[in-house]
């Protein structure tokens, strides 16, 4: 009894003390606690964003921040979220100013802002190179220039020659003479990887027999007509000796692999007479 | 005295070279054939230390705790919150107080030691044997930074022997994209170097193949098809194996570009983590397990690879293992012991073969597009296709084709974390499948911990990776 007593007085006597303590560092409110430190690791907000496998518009979002519980997203567009790491979808196209503002339990906040352009992803462009000269034609360079075969031209070998007669279209052809070993050279720009299919007319006298026209590709540039045979990435022969006049299709694929410029390349076996025209590239879906 | 005993014992190119703790560096190469076992000696520390000590390195013998157990591809077999350091990997709480989260950053500045300690004094070289060397050293440094700097961030760059009170290198992080200049550097400075022959040592190939792959990781996919393409000149003597089962049980075959090479029952040159992926025959009671989402991976795309890449568990017919690495033999599949102490295991641990070339051949050309039809691209992708027995041809090939075929191409071989985080997939896949199973993936997990023991000795220095 005389225990209980002494207690109740005990607090009654404390209590305006402790009341006035409450009431000062409310006031104050920069006095710690006693025995707590100071809080070292504020919250730092940072995320990182990758857009969607097959959904342009839709984006997730890894939250990289740190020291920190709790995370407003505002995606720019009038939306929000609370999860940690969302993902979200954009109505539409647009630049959009996202930011995450992470926050600890004491109420400290760090923000975040970045800009996501949200683009719709244009699907590979395939360069197809015009090829010069390609019904040898003259006049059809720049500026009206050029005889027919002058883009046709390299350097250790005789340029391909022209012919009026035996013609395809136009007014020229390209024409090959028995024993002039005379070839065709022309660079292209390409896209690599990208499947082409080069097409041209032919025709070869009929005798003697045995001769062919050779197209090929070369996979690099070469300075001189003796590096063409190391280069040749893809090659085929045009044998049809059956007509003289009547023009032959003749067309080879290839995959220019990682470089961006190739050469077409024209020979013969130097048997038989022949006639090239209407060279066309195209890209193969 | 050591190295008599190294020419006995060994068939392989390279196994136990002199130690190094017991001698100074100083005046320690003077000559080529020093230089050579010090050669050696970066190699004995990629193969890692086969034993229990938590001290110990255990380099690439713990890798798979560290990438592909973080994958859908395998797990553990205990709780799914369990607080185990292997567990951690699981279910994605890892710490950074992690073990192996340490052992395996310890390993790899460990390794690069050992080869700056081999740069430095490659002034004694013959002019025979220097570019060698160089090219040698400067591919296994390569090696240990390509690792770190995908599994931890921006790390510490150690280009040099540093004394150890030179904590400003040690503990500073430099970012990412510089680190990978210097990898670059180093393996473009070992393909002008070095040669072909090696399997389980550097060669030509096998720093071609790294570059090909440090260049998809930082996007010039043109370079990367470049390298490839050298690869696979068919001078260069480099093919699939026929059969899928001799890729892993016959070491040293043309698909082999470069191995870590293990003599079985020596317990200084074996791997122990080929008894580890069994029911209690190494001292787990057996990690890196088939996950199911494997199994629906493998029944999909995996053709002829099944046999040789999954098994059920005898023991636990709910179970299943990896095949690929099988130390104790299985008579099903035809299959010898290759060790008589299973935890002393012998089986090479490939790091880069054929097939992984070919698809990052069609990944390079797929240059970060969703999809493409490229004939080269199917060629390669095919050429891989057809081994496996699945002959149907496709007309076009997408990132996510890539990734399935990736996926039970290279099973196990720890390359799927690594595939996901190059081909922006990791996010997306990983925390599906951890929502599935009831682990806790948050994108932060994708870059481990600085081990805490590290920051500790920093003294601060070094700052932490975020969500740790």
């Amino acid at each position: 009894m005389l225990y209980k007593k002494i207690f109740v007085n005990h607090w009654a006597n404390l209590m305006p003390l402790f009341l006035v303590a409450m009431v000062y560092s409310c006031e104050e409110n920069i006095l710690p606690l006693e025995g707590s430190i100071e809080d070292l690791t504020l919250p730092e907000a940072n995320f990182d964003f990758s857009e969607s496998n097959n959904d342009y518009l839709t984006y997730s979002f890894s939250n990289l921040s740190s020291s920190a519980t709790d995370f407003i997203w505002d995606f720019g567009d009038g939306n929000t979220s609370t999860e940690n790491e969302p993902e979200h979808t954009f109505s539409q196209e647009g630049d959009f100013e996202v930011s995450l503002t992470a926050s600890d339990k004491l109420g400290v906040e760090s923000v975040q802002t970045k800009s996501i352009s949200v683009k719709e992803p244009e699907g590979p462009v395939i360069f197809i190179p015009e090829i010069l000269e390609a019904g040898f034609e003259a006049g059809t360079l720049e500026g009206g220039a050029g005889d027919g075969n002058d883009a046709w031209a390299i350097a250790g070998a005789n340029n391909i020659g022209l012919s009026t007669s035996v013609v395809r279209t136009g007014d020229q052809a390209a024409r090959i003479y028995m024993g002039a070993e005379s070839v065709a050279y022309q660079e292209l720009t390409v896209t690599p990887n990208a499947d082409y299919r080069i097409t041209l007319y032919y025709t070869l006298a009929s005798a003697p027999a045995g001769g062919h026209i050779r197209l090929a590709v070369l996979g690099n540039t070469i300075e001189d007509a003796s590096e063409a045979e190391d280069a040749i990435i893809a090659s085929v022969l045009g044998d049809d000796q059956t007509s003289t006049f009547d023009y032959t299709k003749l067309t080879l694929l290839f995959n220019p692999g990682a470089s961006d410029t190739v050469a077409i390349w024209l020979d013969s076996n130097n048997i038989a007479e022949g006639r090239v025209d209407d060279i066309m590239i195209e890209h193969v879906e | 005295m050591v190295f008599i005993f190294t020419a006995i014992s060994c068939s392989k190119d390279f196994l136990e070279p002199q130690p190094t703790s017991a001698v100074s560096e100083e005046g320690y190469f003077k000559t080529d054939e020093e230089l050579e076992s010090g050669i050696l000696n970066m190699y004995d520390g990629i193969q890692g230390t086969n034993d229990r000590s938590t001290s110990s390195n255990h380099s690439i013998q713990y890798e798979f705790y560290v990438t592909e157990m973080r994958t859908d591809n395998t797990r553990g077999k205990g709780a799914v919150d369990s607080d185990a350091d292997q567990a951690q990997f699981v279910n994605y709480n890892i710490r950074a107080t992690n073990g192996i989260v340490a052992d395996y950053y310890r390993s790899m500045y460990n390794i690069i030691y050992r080869a700056n300690v081999l740069l430095d004094n490659l002034g004694v070289a013959s002019d025979a044997n220097r570019a060698r060397f160089e090219g040698e050293a400067k591919f296994v440094r390569a090696y240990a930074y390509f690792n770190l700097v995908r599994l931890y961030g921006d790390v510490p760059l150690v280009d040099k022997v540093i004394a150890p009170l030179d904590t400003e290198i040690s503990y500073t992080r430099i970012e990412s994209s510089i680190i990978y200049d210097f990898i670059e550097e180093d393996l473009l400075s070992a393909v002008a170097n070095l040669g072909d022959g090696y399997k389980n040592r550097a060669s030509k190939a096998a720093a071609e193949a790294l570059l090909a792959k440090v260049y998809l990781t930082i996007g010039e996919y043109s370079q990367a098809q470049t390298l490839c393409e050298s690869i696979m000149k068919p001078a260069r003597g480099f093919s699939l194996e026929s059969n899928f089962k001799d890729v892993f049980y016959n070491e040293g075959n043309d698909e082999v570009i470069f191995a870590v090479g293990y003599e079985p029952d020596l317990i200084k040159d074996s791997q122990g983590f080929s008894s580890e992926w069994l029911n209690a025959v190494g001292y787990t009671a057996g990690v890196n397990y088939v996950t199911k989402e494997m199994r629906d991976a493998f029944d999909q795309y995996g053709g002829d690879r099944t046999l040789y890449s999954i098994r059920q568990d005898v023991i636990q017919p709910s179970e299943y293992q990896v095949a690929k690495y099988i130390p104790n033999g299985d008579e099903n599949l035809g299959i010898a012991p290759i060790a008589s102490d299973p935890r002393l295991a012998g089986n090479d641990w490939i790091v880069l073969r054929y097939a992984d070339v070919l698809l990052m051949h069609v990944e390079a050309i797929l240059a970060g597009a969703e999809a493409t039809t490229s004939s080269n691209a199917i060629a390669s992708f095919q050429e891989v296709r057809n081994r496996a027995g699945i002959t149907t041809t496709v007309a076009t090939i997408t990132k996510e084709d890539l990734l399935n075929e990736r996926r039970v191409e290279l099973a196990f071989e720890n390359q799927r974390f690594f595939d996901l985080l190059r081909l922006g997939e990791a996010q997306n896949v990983l925390s599906a499948y951890a929502t599935e199973n009831g682990y806790n993936f948050t994108s932060t997990t994708l870059l481990l911990p600085i081990p805490s023991s590290e920051i500790n000795l920093s003294k601060g220095l070094l700052e932490q990776n975020p969500g740790y």
